[in-house]
């Protein structure tokens, strides 16, 4: 670790109504990857953002370099060296990917863009970064891992004296994280200063040498890596114990019944020949690598995508399932893994998502009963614990992790026994992340059944009685919980790749 | 005595009109002087409608009309037909000392627009509501309201056959059937010989804006039925295509595969310049065509654009198809004096907006009325400037 | 991925199809109708596509950053009656009045920037305003009456030249090479300077484009003065092609324009697009408007095959991107 290059000192930033940060403390050096953790809303991201001078800061004082130092957009803290690649990929999808880096600095020569020197310039980074990106290539086209690596090359090419990565893995295989990680080494021996925002713990203890913790806007404190443990970390986040190991065996009954089966099924490249059973009561893992085809499959048995062929079985009957519309009236509940997207409607409130599955429910002739729907969406708004001040609090007020929870009340309501959750935990922090996790397995036991789509290893080996890994559209294993360990599921998941 | 004084000056501006519709040069004030009340129209010297005697009644006019309001709603302000029509309505006002307020909305399409602004008349109770209506059926309703509160209606350039009883008290219209007609009897004797002579068919093209509103569809079919009716007459079958409501709604379709002359009548998919000129282009690529009819400003405009390419029309028929157009507008009076249209009817549309107005004053003044046909004038090179025809050549 | 581009989306996509389509439609309506084949119907085609291709270019810029301009059309018809007004009625010479429908139209243009990009209006909504506004001043300027420029052989037709000119007795579409070279150059803008380059930015993720540090503000309000100048070109072109403009119409010729500019592979959500195609696109329609007379076909059956065609070439391209994303 070399010298301090930026401190950032009793940082105070208030918004109306709140206080985001209070007297924050926050330090990087060269050479380092330091850590900075908290819950969602413990004020990360708006400490960063008032970095880079998105924000202004009420008081307090950044010295960077030596020199204090105010920012007053983005570019200032750009062209000063301090970058951040975010945790939304900001990408350009329709301009390739040396467009993509240099957006914002075009080479000229007279009004025209120099797009070959563009080019030429992108191509150096990356042999830089050590990776194989064709500069050429249109961004949209890209991997997410890879367009984590133009965010990553974009910044080194800003001449970045601290980078901050804001959640980079969260979109991230495994693979990509290993490679991930090798770039930053690469960087912190370059005597960069790394800011590295992340929940997985895991990650943490592999990549950084500090971690500043943060709690509800306010600096808990700075450990040295590897003299903590994960537990010590989540203690100074949350204020209490929480992890669990992995599952040990199998929770479900024996003899359970099968309720969902599928046969075959066929639904593009991505879903190619893939069978499997789902028990009553089972938390079934479907692991794999990004792009494995897992969420394809899902869309594929939801009947959001068209099938080409392939049979399902729910309680041992055929079913035809051409449309969502079919899934449900099956009793399949989809979670998507893109929430905002797919799952809520965030300017509508609580009790308005929780019924929108089954509005046909809650009509008196043409109108809504607004009654009771606020009443069943109560009911479960209680037994998820969501925290909501109400229903009809509009769900974009609410964090990550119950809007999820919102979006599982949905389906509940709807009386679906099987579940479908795709990426369950995405964004959502560590916290959260526990109840959704005692979540499901209450649900399990109540006799729902569930997939769970994930590519957190942890959690896969955490959560489910069974797993099924796919690899590039086909299933490649299946393994109970028993016998699953992490090398395993991994040689599984990569077994069609080279 | 004020009234018979005005009663008089009523009745002489009426004619005077009249007058200034059949030929009057002096279409800026149509004198309401009192010899012209005895004068036949045919014969009146409306060159001789001095201005300065024309002042004094007008005053007197003034005094007597003066509480008079009127609301006077035209279909739009598409084409400088409308203007010439604005024009009559004002001066008439004037010349009466009436007050008139004209709207209109930004097109003959807006049928809801107009439907609105008449509405709005009506709220403002004035002492009567002059109306060019874009739509037969859409002021119905309207109507019945005005019925209702006592609020006579005068229609005029095109009349509502479906009005409630009593609601509309007169109608000034066109005979669009007779004007239509009126092209046809003007361009006949021009292409007689050819069509004597013609050893194959002979084609006559009929460019139409649309097949619904009735002034466009009764000019289309005054001029088929005309043509069809001269040439029988020198006898040679004829026969209609194209169009089929136009086709349908003639007097006689014919048999084209006998027929000695072709009519083909077309009409664009949307009202726009380059579709009438491109239904035109097509007429006027077949090697028999002869002549050409646009039956208003747009179609007639529509032909010429498309002759700026094909180079075809002319006066002579030996060496050219001649085209006859319907209304004025700088464009078509040039077309006619550099001789590339051989000629066109035009209404009088400031004649139409004075009579409105007279008639609207002499129903507030408790007078009955009756409907006031206006005719369509033919006019070509050679009339164009005369004093009969010029002051209808709105531009 | 992208590594397996088909032969079609080497060739340019959408654009191949389409010009397929156009030489296709041309093939159809000269083996139907021998007048279809005649110069000047030709001539004709050209005429009175040049107002519709230069809202094309234009409008293109917008629907690339994700929104729309529908104010072209009725602002074509406002320019042209303001700069015909001053010429007719006022006796200004032409070139004065061709520059005030040119300055009229880029200040509707920035409006519309401006309420799209400052304002944060939706564009549609806000051109679908100024489409009104440009309606009603149309009507105001030109005191509600139609405009003949200078008609051809009157002095001051001098402007008709720049899009035909008869040479030995031959006319020859000038405007069709102006047209393309325009679209050379908005080509060269939109792929190869930093206004195109951050249009297309715009369209595929403005918060993006912001957080890179460009003034995103600036360039919106760009894309939506480039489609307002060009309907003031378009505009220029409209009065020199046909003779009286009259007040009220216009609306509905965007539609023409954006239609073309779709058809030519422009994506509806933003983010891509060619001027090229543009162009090739537009001509689908014009050449649909022209040809579907020569083979005789009544008015209202040219409506419904024009949207039956347009219907299908949409769904080619949703097809496409389907297989694409698959």
């Amino acid at each position: 670790m070399g010298d301090v290059i930026l401190t950032m000192k009793g940082i105070t930033k208030s918004f109306p109504g709140v206080r985001a940060l209070d007297g924050v403390n926050f330090e990087v050096r060269k050479g380092e990857v330091h850590a900075l953790m908290g819950e969602n809303g413990a004020g990360k991201s708006t400490l960063m953002k008032v970095l880079t001078g998105i924000y202004k800061k009420d008081s307090g004082t950044i010295t960077y370099e030596g020199k204090e130092v105010e920012f007053h957009n983005t570019r200032e803290a750009q062209s000063a060296g301090i970058v951040i690649v975010h945790q939304e990929l900001n990408m350009l999808g329709h301009l390739t990917v040396a467009q993509n880096i240099f957006i914002g600095r075009e080479f000229k020569k007279g009004i025209r863009i120099d797009d070959k020197k563009m080019n030429e310039e992108a191509k150096k980074l990356f042999d830089r970064l050590n990776i194989n990106i064709d500069p050429t290539e249109t961004m949209s086209n890209l991997t997410v891992g890879k367009q984590q690596m133009c965010e990553i090359a974009k910044a080194i090419s800003h001449d970045a004296k601290v980078i901050i990565f804001d959640e980079p893995s969260a979109a991230l295989t495994e693979a990509e994280i290993e490679e991930l990680f090798k770039i930053i080494k690469d960087l912190r021996k370059q005597q960069l200063g790394i800011v590295y925002i992340s929940h997985r713990m895991d990650e943490i203890k592999v990549i950084t040498d500090r971690v500043t913790v943060m709690r509800d806007g306010t600096y808990v404190g700075t450990l040295i890596t590897k003299d903590c443990t994960k537990n010590d970390i989540i203690n100074m986040m949350v204020g209490r114990v929480i992890y669990e190991d992995p599952k040990e065996h199998s929770m479900v009954p024996e003899g359970a019944p099968v309720v969902l089966k599928v046969e075959h099924l066929n639904a593009g490249k991505m879903v190619q020949d893939v069978s499997f059973e789902l028990h009553k009561g089972e938390i079934l893992g479907f692991s794999g690598l990004m792009g494995a085809g897992r969420t394809e499959t899902a869309r594929a048995i939801f009947g959001a995508d068209p099938k080409e062929s392939g049979d399902i079985y729910i309680n041992g009957q055929k079913v035809t399932i051409n449309t969502p519309e079919d899934a449900v009236k099956c009793g399949i509940g989809y979670l998507s893994e893109d929430r905002k997207r797919f799952g809520i409607v965030v300017q509508k409130t609580v009790a308005e998502n929780s019924t929108m599955a089954t509005l046909e429910k809650y009509t008196k002739g043409l109108f809504i009963d607004k009654k009771a729907e606020k009443d069943v969406a109560q009911k479960y708004v209680e037994s998820l614990a969501t925290k909501t001040p109400s229903v009809d609090q509009l769900v974009v007020n609410l964090s990550g992790g119950n809007q999820q929870k919102v979006v599982i009340a949905k389906w509940l309501v709807r009386n679906c026994d099987i579940l479908i959750f795709d990426e369950p935990t995405r964004g959502i922090d560590v916290g959260a992340k526990n109840e959704i996790y005692k979540l499901m397995n209450k649900l399990a036991e109540e006799g729902k059944a569930i997939i769970m789509i994930s590519s957190e290893m942890t959690e896969i080996l955490r959560m489910s009685d069974r797993i099924v890994v796919m690899c590039e559209g086909k299933k490649t294993g299946e393994i109970g919980i028993e016998e699953a360990a992490q090398e395993t599921i991994m040689n599984m998941a990569t077994r069609e790749i080279g | 005595m004020k009234k018979k004084v005005l009663a008089t000056l009523l009745s002489a501006a009426m004619v005077a009109t009249l007058i200034a519709g059949c030929g009057s040069q002096e279409a800026a004030a149509p004198a309401p002087e009192a010899p012209a009340e005895e004068a036949p129209a045919e014969e009146a010297p409306a060159d001789d409608a001095a201005e300065a005697p024309a002042e004094e009644p007008a005053a007197d006019g003034a005094a007597a009309g003066g509480d008079y309001s009127f609301e006077i709603i035209v279909k739009s302000y598409q084409s400088s037909y409308w203007q010439a029509a604005v024009t009559g309505v004002n001066q008439k006002a004037e010349e009466l000392g009436v007050k008139v307020n004209c709207t209109g909305p930004n097109a003959e399409s807006d049928i809801a627009d107009q439907v609105n602004m008449l509405n709005n008349a009506i709220n403002a109770a004035p002492n009567g509501i002059g109306l060019a209506a874009c739509d037969q059926d859409a002021c119905l309703d309207s109507l019945q309201t005005a019925l209702d509160k006592g609020i006579p209606v005068v229609c005029f350039d095109s009349g509502i056959p479906d009005a409630p009883d009593g609601s509309v008290y007169a109608t000034v219209a066109t005979d669009n059937y007779a004007a239509g007609a009126t092209a046809a009897e003007n361009l006949y004797p021009a292409l007689k010989d050819k069509i004597a002579s013609a050893t194959a068919p002979v084609r006559i093209g009929e460019v139409n804006q649309e097949a619904t509103s009735e002034s466009i569809t009764s000019r289309g079919l005054g001029f088929i039925d005309k043509f069809a009716e001269l040439a029988s007459a020198d006898g040679k079958t004829v026969a209609v295509i194209g169009n089929e409501y136009y086709v349908n709604n003639c007097k006689d379709k014919g048999d084209e595969a006998s027929a000695d002359v072709i009519i083909e009548v077309a009409v664009p998919a949307q009202t726009t310049v380059e579709l009438c000129a491109t239904e035109a282009s097509v007429i006027l690529n077949k090697a028999d065509t002869i002549g050409m009819f646009g039956s208003n400003q747009v179609a007639a405009e529509g032909i010429l654009t498309a002759n700026e390419n094909l180079d075809v029309l002319g006066t002579d028929p030996a060496s050219s198809i001649l085209a006859a157009g319907f209304d004025a507008g700088s464009v078509i009076k040039g077309a006619i004096t550099s001789g590339k249209m051989f000629g066109a009817v035009t209404q009088s549309p400031l004649a139409m907006g004075q009579t409105t107005v007279e008639i609207l004053t002499k129903i507030a003044n408790g007078e009955t009325v009756s409907d006031v046909p206006t005719q369509g004038y033919w006019y070509d090179s050679t009339n164009m400037e005369d004093n009969s025809i010029a002051p209808n050549l709105y531009d | 991925m992208g590594k397996n581009k088909s032969v079609i989306s080497r060739l340019g996509g959408q654009k191949f199809i389409v010009l397929l389509v156009v030489i296709g439609l041309i093939l159809f309506f000269s083996a139907v109708s021998p007048d279809f084949r005649k110069y000047t119907t030709v001539m004709s085609i050209l005429d009175y596509s040049y107002y519709i291709a230069l809202m094309a270019i234009g409008v293109t810029f917008p629907l690339i950053t994700g929104g729309v301009d529908l104010s072209i059309g009725t602002g074509l018809i406002c320019y042209s009656l303001t700069g015909g007004f001053l010429i007719v009625q006022k006796g200004w010479p032409v070139w004065a009045g061709i520059l005030v429908t040119l300055l009229l139209s880029i200040t509707i243009g920035l409006l519309n920037g401006v309420l799209v990009s400052v304002m944060d209006l939706p564009p549609f909504l806000a051109t679908l305003c100024t489409c009104m506004i440009t309606r009603g001043l149309g009507s105001i300027f030109s005191k509600g009456f139609g405009i003949s420029w200078p008609t051809s052989g009157a002095p001051g037709s001098w402007f008709r030249n720049i899009f035909k000119i008869t040479v030995n007795g031959t006319k020859i579409p000038l405007g069709f090479l102006w047209v393309l070279l325009l679209v050379v150059l908005m080509a060269f803008v939109l792929n190869h300077t930093k206004i195109g380059r951050y249009t297309i930015a715009i369209g595929s993720n403005k918060e993006a484009t912001i957080l890179s540090g460009i003034n995103v503000r600036f360039y919106h309000i760009m894309a939506y003065v480039i489609s307002g100048f060009f309907a003031g070109l378009a505009a220029i072109a409209y009065s020199a092609v046909f003779s009286t403009v009259q007040p009220g119409t216009g609306a509905g010729f965007e539609l023409e324009a954006i239609g073309g500019a779709i058809i030519g592979g422009v994506s509806a959500s933003g983010g891509f697009g060619s001027i090229e195609g543009s162009l090739i696109g537009v001509f689908v329609i014009c050449l649909l408007k022209t040809g579907l007379p020569y083979i005789g076909l009544q008015a209202n059956w040219q409506q419904i095959i024009t949207g039956l065609v347009l219907i299908s070439a949409v769904m080619v391209d949703i097809m496409k991107r389907k297989k694409e994303t698959a």
